[in-house]
This record gives structure tokens, C-alpha cells and sequence, in this order.
């Protein structure tokens, strides 16, 4: 193996495959960054590229897509608040609020390190540990991926802001639109009232767009003034760089989410959006000042960007041990890799040893380039933010208008966009956070489909088939009380603490937060 | 710009005369790139089979196909597209005999497939491939039903998804040897196939692209293969006409808005017929696993007219009900 390996690092090292997997990555990054135009798609219209190109060039530039593509979503998320992909929708809770303050470059800054972080240790982690990966994969099942799921659910409910009545009514309207158009497991429509264009579900993406960026809009029109940063600050530091004690600081923040991002990655179906919400929620629940969350804090940029990449590499073990995509994106690489003779599979190290682990490096080079070309395109996109209101509002107004539409070429989600916005900006108004709807819409229909499979293979005994034949859904499952009761705990002797800080500071209101 | 405006002006002038003239307009389509409709997501089969075609087909046609993909409610929200679009010639859809003649039959669309849609050509064929495990006890189909009869409600089907490309092989099989199975749902075939291998579920239906390597390396045993000869990489595995089954194949086909004129449907057809003797496109075809058994338009009407009873016939006995769409 150890000679494939080295052989494989000399193949890759090639002009042309620097040069394309900068090309993908400049691409990936500008595709990610306009709302609607997501990762997937851009790779799917790249492919044929690559037919044509040699193997060590053409698949290392869809590589590049792929890793520009889910940073560049955080770009827009940070900027004007509209997720350029479902990844980044965790980014959104601090992303924005800091551009307000005036420091978009650091967040912008935060974001690229994070992810490269995040994307370069769990591509060491994926080449050297590919074997215990691959089983990891295979033992996760329907009962598992409903055990995990759930979990990342108690972990992100337990870190809600604000009144909990008010997010737990928030998720219940998230979970009831998951549940519109046809449902998963056996076909039929459901909630649709007849109306064919909702059969297919609520489109996510006209979704988050309507209920973060219309209301965003909304606002900073009711605001008057002139520039998009609303609190007082020196306009001629707007490009303020990330310091390197704030990279310190968030430092343990980025190594927790990359842990719990690759541990995410191995599963098949949990995705980016699953690890964002879950590296953003645990780096919340670590803080000792969680209150700061929400509300611009570095940190919450750092832990869900860099959870969201370091899904990436683990995501590829599928593929090449077994030859099976787990997700759009990977079956995409699949139709690239067999295009080129490569067939995935058990033989593929046997077979092509060398150009697979060739790739395998092209993928941690991408990581150094993807550094490079982001260290020198985020001032760029920073000194956006410092464009006049009136004319960057109406921008912003038409990408959300044409990002929602060009998602699927139909017109009825710019209905989808309009009512998604009606819907964020009263619940705006009545000070109701939308963030657990996106995440009851967003997990419901895994939970949902995951659990209707086990209940499948359980063949009407679950308890048994649940606790005696999948050991390993047991073990999470029995997790869930103890990561319950354990926050519980925590967020009970914080309170004690803020009350006991408050009373001695005499008259101190306590504080809401907890 | 101006130059270019004047040259529009006659362009467009030239048009109108060949209209009022009613002369040879088919002559000069497509002047403009062809739409065609994916209602199926990013990266699947039909996906890599597009991207494949499209990338030669423009040295043919002389314009670009465009894929779009409308994924959503199993292949409907693309569908519906399609028929709402001018029939023109483009705006074509590359769809699947299950989306296009089993669907409508089980509930009620705001389109007949049958009336609005005709076939430009059938691209090729997907063989289902019944398969379980290398480890599980049968080692033929017929011991695997047997085994199914044998334990009834226990026989685990993981299929790829209700009334899809893989699930109604399989039920056509299971039904027609009595046997009362088990279906578990999984998202597409990539998933269903990784189950398999977990050791989740007892058989899958798939397809030779994915199944092939892994049986090649002795994880997975291939039982039987829906098609009319043995497969070349597979030659020990027996057709489902041999063992007496026939379940069908999965065509995947190109299609036009019923009132597409005919001279501009022939433009296509033959841009499709010279695309077999292309040898990038024989190369890519045969890399992706591939076979090229193309059907020219006409032949595919013929056995698009069959399914529609052998699916009906197969939704009655699963339901237990006539079929409620048309």
C-alpha cells in the first residue's frame, strides 16, 4: 500500500491538475456563492469535462467543485443571508449578524479556515483510515441513521435560544411542512389538497431563501440606512482581518466540529446539513458564553463551517471501497471515475492502486490551493457588503428572486419564495426564531424515512429487533436519555450560577438566557 | 451590435417568408440548442447516461442538448413539464417506461403520458438483476421463492423506491410465483445495494453496472437477469425467460410533446441513428457498462402499448384494486 502511495503522490504532481483543480475550485466557490445554482448541479453540468480530460486531471477538477462549492455557499450566507446551498444554512445564525457589525472579512476568513480545517483532516483521516471507515458505513442501517438522527436532534433542541414553547411550536410547523407532497415510503400524497405542484414536496432551497433573506430585505428597508452594517463602526475598517488569537480561540471550536463532522460523514445518508447544525449546537453547549451565539460570535461561523466540510471526505469511502454513492454528489464522481475505466468498487486499490491514491493526494492539494484562491478572493467578495443599501438591496432581492427559480425552473417556488417570506417576516415580527423550523423540515423526513424502514425489517416486533439485533442502534439510542439528562444538568447549574452572578450584582434582572 | 440587429431583422423576415411559404422550415431546425427534461435527480443512471450522449450528439444535430433536471414526486413535476411544453421540438424529455406508462396508473395526473407524449427513440435498456448476499443460504431464484412460500410475510425485498425501476421487476416476479414478501424501501439503488451488503434485507433488484464489480469480487451472488440473452461479463447467470418469469426491462427513452412535426422528429431520429456509429459515444457507453440496444420511435410505440396492460394487470394484484388513473 505504502508504494502505491508514493507512487500515486508522484502522478498527481502535474501542472495541468493544479491548474484544473484551481479552475473547479474558482468555479465551485462562484457556483455555491449565487443562491439557487447548487454544488450538485454545477458538478452534474462539469462532468463531461472530465470525460475527455486524463483521469488524474478530470476528476480532480469535479473534486475541486465540490469543496469550492460548499465553502461558497457560506459566502452569500455571510454576506446578504441567503444560503448559496442547504450546507450552509447553520452559518446563517452568526454569519450575517457579524457583517452588521462591520466584519464580514473576518467572518469571510473564519469561514475559509474552518472549512479547510475542517476538509483537511478529515481527507488524512479518510486516506488513512479508509478500511474502518468503509465498515463503519456498512453497520449503519435504518435503525442506526433513526438513532442518530434523533440524537442530533435532542443536541440541537437543547441549545435553542429564546422561549422553548416558542421553538418547540416553530419545529411542530417545520415538521408539518416536511410532511406536504408524497410521502417517502409507500407513494401517496399527503397535506397536498389536491394542488399538483406541492406533490413533490416544499422545495428546500425557495424555502431558506424566503425565511432568511426576505425578512433580511424587509428589515434593512425599515431601517433607512444607507449601508448594510448597522452598528456605528469605522467604515474604513470594514476589511478588518481575522486576528490570529480569535483563530486561537476557536481553535478547540473547529477541532470538535471536524471530529464531529468526518464521525458524520462516515454514516451514509446524514450529510453536511446534519453535521453544520450538530458542530454549531455542540460548540453552543461547550461555550461559556453561549449567549453570545446567534448574535455574531466567530465561533458559531467556525464550528459549522468547519463541520460541514469535513463531511466531505468520509462521504467518499462508499464509493470507492464498494461502489456505491451515498449521495448526488458522490454518485456524480461515480459516473466520472467509470467514465475514465476506474469501476469503484472492492478491486478499484487492487486494480488501479496507484492513480486512486494519486487522487486521494490530489484531494489534500486541493485543500493548500483552496486556501490559497480563498485567502485571495474573500477581500474581493468582503467589499461587497460596503456597497450602497439601495442599490445592493434590489441585487439582492433579484438573486433571491432568480436563485429560488433557477433551482428547478419552476415558477410556482417564487410562490414558494413570497409565502416563505410572508411567513419569516411575521414570525420576525413576533419575535419567534426560525431556525428549529428549518431543522424540524430539514431532519424530519430522514427521521421519518428511516424510521418507516425500520419499522419494515422489524416485521412488527421493534423492541426486539431494535435492542437485541442491532446492537449498535441500541447503543445510541440508550445515548439519548444520557445526553439529555447530562445537558439538562448543565443548563440547570448555569442558571444557578447567572442567578447567583445577578442577585449579588443587586437588582440584576436574571436574564433569559440558558 | 447594429450589424447584428439588421442580420436578426432578416433572419426573422426570412422566417416569416418560409412560414407563409410552408417550405422546408424542418430543414433548418434546430437553430437554436434543444431543452431536455430529466425528471429524475443529479447522478443517476439516467443523469450519466445524458451527459454521456449530449457531450457527441452536437457534432449530428448541429446544436446543444441541454439537460434539465426537474426532479420531484417520483419523476411527475418533470413529466408534467413536458406536456406543458410547446411542442416545438425544444423541449424533449428523457424519462423511463415506469414514470411513463405505469405511474399514471396508479393515481390520478393532470396529464395522459399515452396522448401527450411521443417517442423520439429508446436509448438503450437497463437489465433488473435479482441478487442477494454471497452468504445467504439460496443459491438459485427458484430456492429463493421457494424459501419465500415457504415463510410468508418473512421474505425481506429491499427494493429502490415504490413502483420505481427496480421495485416492480421485482414485484412482477414475486407475484407471479405466489410468494407474499416483505417490501422494504430504500432511497435509489445505491442504498438499497449497500443494504444488501449489510446484510439488511434478503434480495435486491439493481442493475448490472453496480452489481457486476461486487460480484466479480465474490460479495454478491446474481440469481437472474431480466433481458433477452445472458449477459457477456455474466454468462454463468440465467435470463428470468429462461427460469419463467418475464418481468421486463427498464427502457430509457427520449420523448416530444405529441404535436412535435414530424419532419423536426426526424432531424432527431437521425442524429440518434448516426450517434451508434460514433465511436467516442460507443467507448463512453461501453464504460458505464452500457448496452446500446437502441428502438427507433415507431418500434418503442409498439411496446409501450403492451405495458400499459401488463402493469395494470400487476398494480390489481398488489393492491388488490383496479388501477384509479388511466
Amino acid at each position: 500500500m505504502w508504494d502505491s502511495f508514493l507512487e500515486g503522490a508522484q502522478l498527481c504532481l502535474r501542472f495541468d491538475t493544479f491548474g484544473m483543480i484551481s479552475l473547479g475550485l474558482l468555479l465551485g466557490m462562484l457556483v455555491g456563492a449565487l443562491p439557487g445554482f447548487t454544488t450538485v448541479m454545477a458538478m452534474a453540468i462539469l462532468l463531461p469535462i472530465s470525460f475527455f480530460l486524463h483521469p488524474l486531471v478530470g476528476i480532480p477538477f469535479l473534486i475541486g467543485v465540490y469543496k469550492g462549492g460548499i465553502f461558497g455557499g457560506s459566502i452569500s450566507a455571510i454576506l446578504v443571508s441567503i444560503p448559496g446551498t442547504g450546507a450552509a444554512v447553520a452559518t446563517i445564525f452568526d454569519g450575517p449578524a457579524l457583517t452588521k457589525k462591520g466584519q464580514a472579512r473576518k467572518a469571510l476568513e473564519m469561514a475559509l479556515y474552518a472549512s479547510v480545517f475542517g476538509d483537511f483532516s478529515s481527507d488524512v483521516l479518510t486516506l488513512f483510515f479508509i478500511g474502518p471507515i468503509a465498515l463503519i458505513a456498512l453497520k449503519v442501517g435504518p435503525p442506526e441513521l433513526a438513532a442518530i438522527v434523533l440524537l442530533s436532534l435532542v443536541i440541537i433542541s437543547t441549545t435553542a435560544t429564546g422561549a422553548a414553547v416558542k421553538g418547540l411550536i416553530m419545529c411542530f410547523i417545520g415538521l408539518l411542512f416536511s410532511m406536504v407532497g408524497q410521502d417517502p415510503l409507500g407513494f401517496m400524497s399527503r397535506f397536498t389538497f389536491g394542488i399538483f405542484a406541492i406533490k413533490a414536496g416544499i422545495p428546500l432551497l425557495p424555502m431558506l431563501i424566503g425565511v432568511f433573506a426576505i425578512p433580511e430585505i424587509l428589515a434593512a428597508i425599515e431601517g433607512e440606512v444607507s449601508s448594510f452594517i448597522t452598528e456605528r463602526v469605522d467604515l474604513s475598517k470594514v476589511g478588518e482581518r481575522l486576528k490570529y488569537e480569535e483563530f486561537r480561540r476557536c481553535f478547540r471550536t473547529i477541532l470538535r466540529s471536524t471530529g464531529i463532522g468526518s464521525a458524520l460523514g462516515a454514516c451514509p445518508g446524514v450529510g453536511q446539513v446534519v453535521a453544520a447544525f450538530v458542530g454549531y449546537a455542540s460548540a453552543k453547549k461547550a461555550s461559556k458564553h453561549p449567549e453570545t451565539f446567534g448574535k455574531g460570535e466567530l465561533e458559531g461561523v467556525a464550528a459549522a463551517e468547519a463541520a460541514n466540510n469535513a463531511v466531505n471526505g468520509p462521504t467518499l469511502v462508499p464509493l470507492l471501497t464498494l461502489g456505491i454513492p451515498g449521495d448526488n454528489i458522490t454518485a456524480i464522481l461515480l459516473g466520472a471515475f467509470i467514465a475514465q475505466g476506474l469501476r469503484p468498487g472492492p478491486r478499484l486499490f487492487a486494480e488501479h492502486g496507484p492513480t486512486v491514491f494519486a487522487l486521494l493526494v490530489a484531494m489534500l492539494l486541493a485543500n493548500v490551493l483552496f486556501l490559497i484562491l480563498g485567502y485571495l478572493t474573500v477581500p474581493v467578495f468582503a467589499k461587497i457588503v460596503t456597497v450602497r443599501k439601495s442599490i445592493l438591496l434590489p441585487v439582492i432581492t433579484i438573486f433571491a428572486f432568480a436563485g429560488s427559480y433557477v433551482f428547478r425552473s419552476d415558477p410556482f417556488d417564487l410562490e414558494v419564495l413570497v409565502f416563505f417570506g410572508a411567513l419569516g417576516y411575521v414570525a420576525r415580527k413576533l419575535k419567534f426564531d426560525v431556525s428549529p423550523m428549518v431543522m424540524a423540515f430539514i431532519l424530519g423526513p430522514i427521521l421519518e424515512y428511516s424510521f418507516g424502514q425500520t419499522l419494515s425489517l422489524a416485521g412488527g416486533n421493534l423492541l426486539h429487533y431494535v435492542f437485541v439485533d442491532r446492537p449498535f442502534a441500541a447503543a445510541i439510542f440508550a445515548l439519548i436519555p444520557v445526553v439529555s439528562v447530562l445537558f439538562a444538568v448543565r443548563a440547570v447549574r448555569r442558571r444557578h450560577k447567572v442567578a447567583a452572578h445577578n442577585s449579588r450584582m443587586k437588582g440584576g434582572e436574571v436574564s433569559g438566557v440558558s | 451590435m447594429k450589424s447584428k440587429n439588421i442580420f436578426r431583422f432578416l433572419l426573422v423576415g426570412l422566417i416569416v417568408v418560409f412560414v407563409f411559404a410552408g417550405t422546408v422550415l424542418g430543414a433548418t431546425y434546430p437553430k437554436k440548442p434543444i431543452t431536455m427534461i430529466i425528471p429524475l435527480g443529479a447522478g443517476g443512471s439516467h443523469d450519466l447516461n445524458a451527459r454521456v450522449f449530449t457531450s457527441v450528439i452536437p457534432e449530428y444535430l448541429g446544436q446543444a442538448i441541454v439537460v434539465k433536471l426537474m426532479p420531484g414526486a417520483g419523476g411527475q413535476t418533470g413529466t408534467a413539464a413536458a406536456v406543458r411544453a410547446k411542442p416545438d421540438g425544444y423541449t424533449l424529455i428523457f424519462t423511463h417506461n415506469y414514470i411513463d406508462q405505469l405511474q399514471p396508473l396508479i393515481e390520478k395526473l393532470p396529464y395522459d403520458t399515452t396522448k401527450a407524449l411521443r417517442t423520439v427513440w429508446a436509448l438503450n435498456y437497463g437489465p433488473p438483476v435479482f441478487f442477494s448476499r454471497s452468504d445467504k443460504p439460496w443459491k438459485s431464484l427458484d430456492e429463493l421463492l421457494d424459501h419465500g412460500r415457504k415463510n410468508p410475510g418473512k421474505l425481506q425485498f429491499a427494493h429502490t423506491g415504490k413502483w420505481g425501476a427496480g421495485f416492480t421487476p421485482g414485484a412482477l416476479v414475486l407475484t407471479k410465483a405466489g410468494v407474499d414478501a416483505q417490501f422494504i424501501p430504500y432511497k435509489g439503488g445505491g442504498p438499497a445495494l449497500q443494504a444488501i451488503l449489510a446484510g439488511d434485507g434478503d434480495f435486491s433488484v439493481g442493475f448490472p453496472a453496480q452489481t457486476l464489480p461486487l460480484y466479480r469480487a465474490g460479495k454478491l451472488r446474481l440469481f437472474a437477469i431480466s433481458a433477452e440473452k445472458r449477459l457477456k461479463e455474466a454468462p454463468d447467470v440465467p435470463t428470468l425467460k429462461e427460469l419463467g418469469y418475464t418481468s421486463g426491462v427498464m427502457y430509457r427513452i427520449i420523448m416530444a410533446p405529441r404535436k412535435t412535426p414530424d419532419d423536426r422528429v426526424k432531424v432527431l431520429r437521425e442524429a440518434f441513428r448516426k450517434l451508434y456509429e460514433d465511436k467516442t459515444f460507443k467507448n463512453l457507453m461501453a464504460k458505464l457498462g452500457e448496452n446500446m440496444e437502441y428502438m427507433d420511435g415507431p418500434d418503442y410505440e409498439k411496446v409501450r402499448a403492451e405495458q400499459k396492460k401488463q402493469y395494470a394487470e400487476l398494480i390489481e394484484k398488489i393492491t388488490g384494486e383496479k388501477p384509479k388513473g388511466k
